[in-house]
């Protein structure tokens, strides 16, 4: 069976100025296409390490990684960016915009730079879904924090990705927005049929997903296999409604 | 491609329109200006100059000649499309009906003069005006003197050799009459056509042919390759007015090399605000580029992206600069336009070229590294923000900096020499600079201590980020450096040249003064109220040997070139002049001076150092002058610098007065005669009539009018280096302002007062502006001694002054830009802050 991700024994070590130190031990898993884990763990646990790997964001140290089944750790930066370009989706803790482009702009980035058709019609249309058609030509400094995550939302699924890497995407919102923007992302995860990888250590918001990969100290225990996610969604649809 | 393109043109749109390429933009847009407006103001100076000097030698080029110009040579010159005119002069007597007189005769044709004008007079000594042609056959114009000595009027006949001519005008100037203090003879201007007929040029009669040549400066350069080979350096001499050693060639040239410092400068200065705002670009596009990447954006999407920014900015920057710099020049003409003739009507595209490539090179060199450095950004960063361009190589920086300001300034200067010695300086000067500073930081440490004021905070901040303030120190310093040798060079240089023309500058000459007419002449000008100068005694001897050694007296040109101030050669006879006091702007280069002579000593001699070179003359050699059937030997026992520039009459040979005792001097002395004096001249030498008299106030007019126009020049040139300067220090403070940013937010955060941020914000750049300001006086006197000792041949000083004002300034100045720098940023709300961080 081929899997979305799946990781067989990568570590990562870096260099430090007391020498070599290993940020991950050997970890091995399994991630199939549509389903959504959550991993978490204290700060400093390795987990948004753990996400650059999975990501092709920085490479491994020893192990393979594979994405939709090719092998990322076989793959130059390049390669690995046409890939991210083709089959991946990102939201970041600080929505990472880019400040001199306005929010149609900053969704149709992804879809001009792997050249998709359309972009801004597309663009469009993910604003609309988004909530956000009033505030088109705004920049990110006109946004609230809120609005910036729900663009960048639409950028990430503006490509119609396989995958979604979500690194802390309400650590940066209060209770209200975070609540909309879980929903929001879980509705459109479930229409993409996106795989989701979300990374916080907010535990409810990782409640919410099928999976939890539980990192410690560069170690993965996977702890609790979820309830299917159809009744998360149902949830999440009645929250965002 | 497309896509990319219209990526980065809408990267550029935002960002012009929110106003962050505005720095980066305005200082290519300066460094544009200010090479083109300098550089086509200088050439457009420099073309009018070298008009007004061309008429000193009524054409561009001349050849000389003591043999009949070849006919065929001036027949190629007009094959060739320049313009050609001839000249026959030689010495002559010519008669009255009572008396005779030792002429200059000049001989012309049609043609003469190509450049300058004949001026005549209505009447002898009045003031003469232009005239359009020459002297037809038949007829002469005469000096006003010879009116005097020949006891002739106008319409009376004179005798040269055996033809009668007509006076028929009052001779004024000729453009190439020359310009010597000592024995000229008054000019007799006739017609070509009867040169013939007054059988002075015969055989034993020394004759000077000359030819003028006219035209573009391509053609007469081809013509003289062509010619050269021809040539026998024996007999002729060709002339450019480039070979110009008068006062106006001099501070013509100086102004040039002042220009040229002055741009060099001004790009430097633009290119490191260039620098600083490409660095500061490339660290605020960190994020976009590793979101770029991260969404799956190749690494040549991303050159693309940015190389495209980056030739908009160029492409913009160039374009309004271009705009600007034209218009600047067109302003300064304009406002320059009363005094100087500077025609807009040739476009010169030599400085478009050069602003070009000043941009183009500043642009793409100043941001390489950045652009290097944004490229490397990985996309990890989106994750860890810690994570910086994993590029960083000062090596490849500095090798790009230091490469395109070296390239920039040999393109300028086009001399690789003068390039190099200023490129080396400057690393000299910032290494230099570097250790300074090291051991200004430690020497904080020990002032920082005790509870956390704003002093305290101000020394911390300094201390903890001592690499990049010890760049910033340099880079301030260097900047007021710079701004400091611009300002210091400006006001020594025209200091200097006003002091050459003080009001009451002598503007009249008179030689050929003897022992028994001197009390009379003194007496005459002290009744009249006129200020006179000196009288120095003059004996013509013939230099016959050095060391017993005969010498070719033939080599020189004093007397065939006049307009050369006798300066590029010596005489067959040389003018001896003898004293026991050294001359005002005399300095003695080699040996003493002769004021230790003593009865029985061998009798000596000084010598002016150029000639001393040209001679092969050194301290302790026996010189052996013939004077009338005497012979005088004479121990060399200096030698002299002269500044020929002042108006005053200098001299080859100075000698002790007792090695002169036997001969009889006529005197040399120069006077100044108001200009609404000068109708009383006539009056004034009437009883003098055998004495040479030399009106110089054109001349002085002419330097005078060159000071002023440069000097307006410099004053422009000043304003555009003081923008650039001001600009780097703009951006390096808007720079660094983004580095404290983060601090000031984390400060604000723990409830520090604003009064507190603020001070100790206005303290930081206070210590960086005075202790910038004290380096850039120290380095500035070194490279103004460099400078004025060897490039500028002028005198250095000591400039105390700038010790307290750089300090002063750089405080006043640095410490104000932090505090607007800083209150931009805490006007800004905490939350803003922080988000601004993140």
């Amino acid at each position: 069976m081929q899997y979305m991700i799946e990781t067989k024994s990568i570590t990562k070590t870096v260099n430090t100025s007391e020498g070599s130190l290993q940020i991950l031990q050997p970890i091995s898993f399994e991630v199939k296409a549509g389903e959504s884990i959550a991993i978490v763990g204290a700060s400093g646990s390795g987990k948004s390490t753990l996400l650059g790997l999975l990501a092709g964001l920085d490479e491994v140290t020893t192990g393979e990684v594979y994405l939709d089944g090719q092998g990322l750790h076989t793959m130059d930066e390049e390669q690995r960016a046409q890939l991210r370009g083709d089959k991946v989706g990102f939201i970041f803790q600080s929505f990472m915009l880019v400040q001199s482009l306005t929010a149609l702009e900053n969704i149709m980035l992804p879809a001009e730079i792997n050249g998709l058709d359309k972009p801004k019609q597309r663009a469009l249309e993910i604003l609309e879904q988004v909530g956000l058609s009033h505030r088109a030509h705004h920049y990110p400094n006109q946004l609230s924090g809120g609005e910036q995550q729900r663009v960048a939302i639409a950028r990430a699924f503006i490509t119609q990705p396989k995958i979604l890497f979500a690194d802390e995407p309400t650590g940066n919102l209060d209770a209200a927005n975070s609540d909309k923007i879980e929903a929001l992302l879980f509705d459109l995860n479930q229409q993409n049929k996106t795989t989701l990888v979300l990374v916080t250590h907010d535990n409810e918001l990782a409640a919410k997903c099928q999976r939890q990969l539980n990192m410690h100290a560069g170690e993965l225990t996977e702890t609790i296999v979820h309830s299917p996610s159809e009744s998360l969604v149902t949830d999440c649809q009645r929250e965002a409604s | 491609m497309n896509t990319t393109f219209n990526l980065a043109w809408r990267l550029f749109r935002h960002e012009a329109r929110r106003g962050e390429l505005t720095i980066i933009l305005l200082a290519i847009v300066l460094s544009v200006a200010a090479v083109l407006s300098l550089s086509l103001f200088s050439e457009r100076l420099q073309q009018a100059l070298t008009d007004r000097s061309a008429e000193f030698i009524a054409a561009d080029r001349r050849l000389n000649s003591r043999t009949p110009v070849d006919e065929q040579w001036l027949v190629e010159a007009q094959q060739l499309g320049l313009q050609t005119a001839e000249q026959i002069s030689t010495r002559s007597m010519v008669f009255g009906e009572n008396e005779m007189a030792l002429a200059d005769l000049r001989a012309v044709n049609d043609e003469y003069p190509l450049k300058g004008s004949i001026t005549i007079a209505p009447e002898p000594f009045a003031p003469a005006v232009d005239i359009e042609g020459t002297v037809p056959p038949g007829e002469v114009w005469i000096d006003s003197r010879l009116f005097q000595l020949l006891e002739v009027s106008i319409g009376d006949i004179i005798y040269v050799g055996d033809a009668e001519l007509k006076v028929t005008q009052v001779l004024g100037e000729i453009p190439d009459a020359g310009f010597s203090v000592f024995n000229t003879d008054p000019i007799v201007l006739m017609s070509m056509a009867d040169i013939a007929a007054t059988n002075v040029t015969g055989p034993g009669s020394r004759v000077n042919y000359k030819a003028y040549f006219t035209g573009e400066s391509g053609v007469l350069d081809d013509y003289y390759d062509w010619l050269r080979p021809q040539l026998d350096d024996e007999i002729h001499y060709w002339m450019t007015i480039e070979s110009d050693q008068s006062a106006v060639g001099q501070a013509v040239s100086r102004a040039e090399r002042y220009f040229l410092l002055a741009s060099l400068l001004a790009i430097v200065l633009a290119a490191v605000s260039i620098a600083v705002a490409a660095q500061r670009y490339s660290q605020r596009h960190f994020d976009p580029v590793a979101i770029m990447k991260t969404i799956g954006a190749s690494k040549q999407q991303i050159q693309r992206v940015y190389i495209l920014q980056i030739s908009f900015i160029t492409i913009l920057g160039i374009l309004m600069g271009s705009i600007l710099g034209v218009a600047i020049q067109q302003v300064v003409v304009t406002a320059l336009g009363d005094s100087v003739e500077v025609s807009l009507d040739v476009w010169h595209w030599r400085p478009l070229m050069i602003a070009l490539f000043t941009g183009s090179l500043c642009a793409l060199m100043f941001s390489l590294y950045p652009l290097m450095q944004l490229f490397s950004v990985p996309p990890l960063r989106v994750l860890r923000k810690d994570i910086d361009a994993s590029l960083s190589s000062r090596t490849i920086q500095f090798a790009a900096a230091g490469g395109a300001i070296f390239l920039l300034m040999w393109a300028y200067s086009r001399d690789l020499t003068i390039s190099a010695i200023l490129f080396v300086s400057g690393i000299v000067l910032v290494v230099g600079l570097l250790a300074v500073t090291y051991g200004l930081i430690a020497l904080g440490r020990k002032l920082g201590g005790g509870a956390m004021g704003p002093w305290q905070l101000a020394w911390a901040r300094i201390r903890r980020r001592a690499m990049d303030n010890s760049v910033q120190l340099i880079s301030f310093s260097i900047t007021i450096m710079l701004l400091l040798v611009v300002l210091v060079m400006r006001n020594d240089m025209i200091a200097q040249w006003r002091a050459q023309l003080p009001e009451g500058t002598p503007n009249y000459f008179v030689s050929n003064v003897t022992e028994t007419q001197r009390p009379a002449l003194v007496e005459q000008f002290e009744a009249n109220n006129i200020r006179y100068d000196e009288f120095f005694p003059v004996v013509r001897g013939r230099f016959v040997a050095i060391n017993d050694e005969r010498i070719r007296t033939e080599v020189t040109k004093e007397d065939e070139e006049p307009a050369q101030e006798g300066r590029d050669g010596l005489g067959r006879e040389a003018n001896l002049t003898w004293d026991t006091e050294l001359q005002t702007e005399n300095r003695i280069v080699e040996g003493r001076w002769l004021d230790q002579w003593q009865p029985g000593m061998p009798h000596e001699v000084s010598v002016e150092a150029e000639v001393a070179g040209r001679l092969n003359m050194k301290v302790g050699d026996v010189l052996t002058f013939n004077i009338g059937s005497e012979i005088v030997e004479v121990v060399v026992t200096s030698l002299r610098e002269v500044n020929w520039q002042t108006m005053q009459p200098n001299f080859f040979f100075v000698l002790h007065p007792a090695a002169m005792e036997n001969f009889a001097a006529t005197y040399i002395t120069s006077f100044h005669l108001d200009q609404s004096r000068k109708a009383e001249i006539t009056q004034l030498m009437l009883p003098f009539a055998s004495v040479t008299l030399f009106d110089v106030d054109a001349r002085i007019n002419q330097l005078r009018d060159v000071v002023d126009q440069v000097s307006l020049a410099v004053e422009f040139i000043l304003i555009l280096v003081l923008a650039a300067g001001s600009l780097v220090l703009i951006a390096q403070v808007q720079a660094s302002m983004d580095e404290r940013q983060q601090e000031l937010a984390i400060l604000r955060t723990l409830g520090a007062k604003g009064r507190l941020i603020r001070l100790s914000v206005v303290f930081e750049f206070l210590i960086i502006g005075i202790v910038a300001g004290f380096m850039a006086a120290l380095a500035n006197e070194f490279s103004l001694w460099l400078l004025q000792s060897q490039v500028f041949q002028m005198e250095a000083s000591i400039h105390w002054e700038y010790w307290a004002v750089a300090p002063l300034a750089g405080a006043i100045v640095v410490g104000i830009l932090g505090a607007l720098g800083c209150w931009r940023l805490l006007a800004l709300n905490t939350s803003t802050l922080l988000r601004k961080m993140v």
